[in-house]
């Protein structure tokens, strides 16, 4: 529509007779100055109300589509770690609310109370466990697995990462006691958290969208497949050992943050020797959540860069019970 | 940080210095408006911390909608300004258009008004991707090139191109700023409110 203007030379642009400026319109001279100054004065009234709104003493709501659980952990202004660099604000003082709220929180605090049931404000209106999950099975249900493993033989404490045999994923379990989780991502679209219980030799995880654990212990070994987004990936885990100081160790991390008014979570599988896969949920809290490749995880601050925010990684770890 | 090319339009060669006055000081102006909200986007700390409408599920659904509202009426802008000038074969100017033209754009500039507000108080200007860069700078330059046009339009003796090219620049402006934000945001988190 816009060549119709262009069309010709500017310099002999026809001067129509009529031509609109704005006294042949019958319009004061002065209004376009009074739409600049309307325009200013509804600005700075904005911005007044902004700085007053109260949302603004609780850094923690963010922008204002924020959850309950962002209050589980401890809230950290992005500023606050000298990492931030990107953001174009710089550091700024660190008494500023940040420009989103990053909170570590403990996922599996109580078996139940996942990120699924979260009361936010995201659009999806039916958070929860998908229907037609199924509890994953333990070793010793499967009658082939009852063979060659003894139901006692998952450790009360212990983290297992691998690769997936295909699709280019990973795959994370954190035991801790009578809880677990587990995590699966590809580093792309797709992303499935699954929580539950380790009782009587069996671990019971599920998670959103029909994710299910299918896993069976050998020494120091988790084998099975977890199903996530409808595709099953087979996987064989080693136990993590700690890796060396100075880094953070092999095993899973998680972020969640409020950016732009969409609650994140971003989930990373970090792969003894360094390597990593990650993968960021929005609107976490939905039934549905869009996945996409999380940014890098720096594995000597634990923070990540996504949008300017400053991603603070809790390790979710059975062995020291981290995350629990 | 906010380079506006398209700030002083380009002067023809036989522009005379009358008409050069006429545009330096609003030129001035607009980059200086321009350049105010990208060092105050920079400079003060960002909050995350916005006004939000009711009925709406985040603060980034609500500029979203503004900001289509006013591209929409940036269209009828453009639209309304082809009539003016005659550019719509077989279509004469209606009396009205004059009327539809103004309000159009004062209600399109009001409504952007405030969603930069919540751009530059909430977010800042950014650069951490190309997308946000080029929304920080255009979003600025928008401002700047809108002032620009605010104040050429009641000047006499302006060459006939003077306004054609501002609302052609502010409406490109306007189209960019919403292609990488809230077309990037329902693409994104999808449409809805």
């Amino acid at each position: 529509m816009e060549w119709l203007l262009w069309s010709g030379n500017l310099r002999y642009y026809p001067r129509y007779e009529g031509r609109p400026d704005c006294v042949q319109l019958g319009m004061k001279p002065t209004m376009p100055l009074v739409t600049l100054l309307a325009g200013a004065a509804l600005g700075v009234g904005v911005l007044i109300a902004s700085t007053l709104s109260p949302a603004n003493a609780a850094s923690a709501s963010g922008y204002g589509a924020t959850s309950a659980a962002s209050a589980t952990g401890a809230v950290k202004p992005a500023s606050a770690s000298s990492a931030a660099g990107g953001a174009g604000a710089g550091a700024g003082g660190a008494s500023a609310p940040a420009p989103a709220t990053t909170s570590a929180t403990a996922p599996a605090t109580a078996p139940g109370t996942g990120p699924a049931t979260a009361p936010g404000t995201a659009p999806a209106t039916t958070p929860g466990t998908a229907p037609g999950t199924v509890p994953a099975t333990a070793p010793g249900t499967a009658p082939a697995a009852t063979a060659s493993v003894p139901k006692a033989d998952i450790p009360p404490k212990a983290d297992y990462v691998a690769r997936t045999d295909s699709g280019g994923g990973a795959v994370a379990i954190s035991v801790h006691g009578g809880q677990a989780v587990a995590y699966m991502c590809n580093g792309h679209a797709v992303a499935a958290w699954l929580k539950g219980t380790a009782k009587a030799g069996k671990l019971e995880l599920t998670g959103k969208n029909g994710a299910r654990l299918d896993v069976s212990y050998r020494t120091g070994k988790a084998t099975g497949s977890i199903m996530a987004d409808g595709t099953k990936y087979n996987f064989s885990a080693p136990l993590v050992h700690r890796g060396s100081s100075g880094h953070r160790p092999p095993g899973l991390y998680e972020a969640t943050a409020t950016v732009h008014g969409v609650k994140i979570k971003a989930g990373w599988v970090v792969l003894p020797g360094g390597s990593q896969v990650g993968s960021v949920e929005y609107f976490a809290d939905s039934a549905i959540a869009p996945t996409a490749q999380a940014p890098v995880l720096n594995l000597t601050t634990g923070t990540a860069q996504y949008d300017g925010v400053t991603l603070v990684a809790s390790l979710i770890s059975g062995l020291t019970g981290s995350g629990f | 940080m906010t380079a506006q090319p398209d700030a002083s339009p380009p002067a023809p060669v036989d522009v005379s210095l009358g008409i050069g006055k006429l545009l330096v000081v609003p030129s001035l102006i607009g980059g200086l408006v321009a350049l105010t909200l990208g060092i105050y986007g920079g400079l003060h700390h960002p909050t995350g911390v916005v006004v939000n409408i009711a009925g709406f599920s985040s603060a980034g659904y609500v500029k979203s909608w503004l900001a289509t509202i006013a591209t929409v009426f940036a269209i009828v802008q453009v639209g309304s300004a082809l009539v003016m000038y005659g550019k719509i074969p077989h279509v004469t100017a209606p009396s009205w258009i004059g009327r539809l033209h103004q309000w159009s754009g004062r209600i399109a500039f009001l409504l952007a008004v405030p969603v930069a507000v919540n751009c530059l108080y909430g977010l800042g200007f950014q650069t951490y991707s190309t997308r946000v860069l080029i929304h920080s700078v255009l979003g600025c330059a928008f401002f700047g090139a809108f002032t620009i046009k605010m104040l050429i339009l009641p000047k006499r003796g302006l060459p006939g191109w003077a306004l054609p090219l501002a609302g052609a620049v502010v409406f490109t402006l306007l189209v960019a700023i919403w292609f990488t934000s809230a077309f990037w945001f329902f693409s994104t988190f999808g449409l809805h409110r």
